[in-house]
């Protein structure tokens, strides 16, 4: 009885490693992954997308906890899709400013707004 | 505990490759490349499911991130892409690595072929067939890592009475029913197995030094 409870857990642990990868998480991803799917598997999806990633986002910062590589970035180009610009270069500049590999990546998106808000200044 | 997760990882990598004794791939190029950022482009589709591709996306980051790179977010690189005028997947794998690697100042760029995202249905039995070909290149155009992995699921099969095989196919039948086959469980663990677990396994990345 009591090695079939024992034999139980083990194969809880193990099938939880095995969903995991057997990794020891280094990020909180506040299940990015699994809202991008659902908004590519129902476009209707996008705004929780997006306030799941605004949620999970606050919740880092306010534990002052690294955000995963990322996700500033696709909240931004959600924002930017949907007419926020400015909240988009916001997003962008953040995730340049944590992860320097992205840096010529959002220094170009941020260009781009910048330009496109400039253009749109100049119009009559 | 943790020798215990660690001897139960070495355990599934086994039971998951099935013994290969096939000898792990040359990483000297990867470790000289030294990649700290991945590109991750939309996979070429050679299945019928026109949706793969995307599903496949949204399940590469993470185990790229916790293996200590930089991943590109991926839907941000496919709305770039788009805007560049890359919309399939073909076009994208057909245009040369550095120019991909150059436009978003990524070290490196992993392309992915979906060859199989299928559910075939028997009398009794279905089986969930996913297989991908992985490679990555370093940004001056050369390869400097290539894994592929075929998973298979099938909730009715008798599966020879492995304890393990058994708890496989437990963990992942919760997310999948006859009626709509859930890919991303197979998908998670295709990748968890080339990028982490496999033979192959990816060298660690600069976040996880």
């Amino acid at each position: 009885m009591k090695g079939s409870a024992v034999k139980s857990v083990l194969l809880a642990v193990l099938a939880g490693a095995l969903v995991s990868g057997c990794a020891t998480q280094r990020y909180q991803w506040g299940n990015y992954d699994e809202a991008l799917y659902q908004s590519y598997k129902d476009p209707s999806k996008v705004e929780s997308l997006r306030i799941r990633l605004e949620e999970h986002i606050a919740a880092m910062e306010s534990g002052k906890q690294k955000v995963a590589p990322g996700l500033y970035a696709e909240l931004g180009t959600l924002y930017l899709q949907s007419g926020q610009a400015p909240r988009a270069a916001q997003l962008y500049a953040k995730e340049r400013d944590a992860w320097p590999e992205s840096r010529n990546l959002m220094t170009a998106l941020i260009g781009s707004i910048e330009r496109r808000s400039a253009q749109a200044e100049v119009k009559p | 505990m943790r020798r215990l997760a660690l001897s139960l990882c070495a355990a599934m990598s086994v039971l998951a490759t099935g013994c290969a004794t096939r000898p792990p791939q040359d990483l000297s190029a990867f470790r000289s490349a030294a990649p700290r950022s991945i590109l991750v482009v939309p996979a070429v589709n050679r299945s019928l499911d026109v949706d793969a591709p995307n599903y496949l996306l949204s399940t590469l980051s993470v185990p790229l991130a916790e293996k200590g790179y930089y991943v590109f977010p991926v839907n941000t690189a496919k709305v770039v892409l788009e805007q560049e005028g890359f919309y399939e997947g073909e076009r994208i794998h057909q245009q040369p690595p550095a120019d991909l690697a150059r436009l978003f100042g990524a070290d490196a760029v992993l392309y992915v072929t979906i060859n199989r995202w299928d559910a075939q249905y028997a009398l009794i039995t279905t089986v969930v067939t996913v297989d991908f070909d992985y490679r990555i290149h370093a940004k001056d155009g050369t390869r400097i890592w290539q894994a592929s992995q075929r998973m298979q699921y099938s909730p009715q099969a008798n599966n020879a009475g492995h304890p393990l095989a058994t708890l496989i196919a437990a963990a992942i039948t919760a997310a999948m029913t006859r009626a709509a086959p859930n890919y991303l469980p197979l998908t998670r663990q295709a990748n968890a197995q080339v990028f982490i677990l496999g033979p192959d396994k990816l060298p660690p990345g600069p976040y996880a030094q």
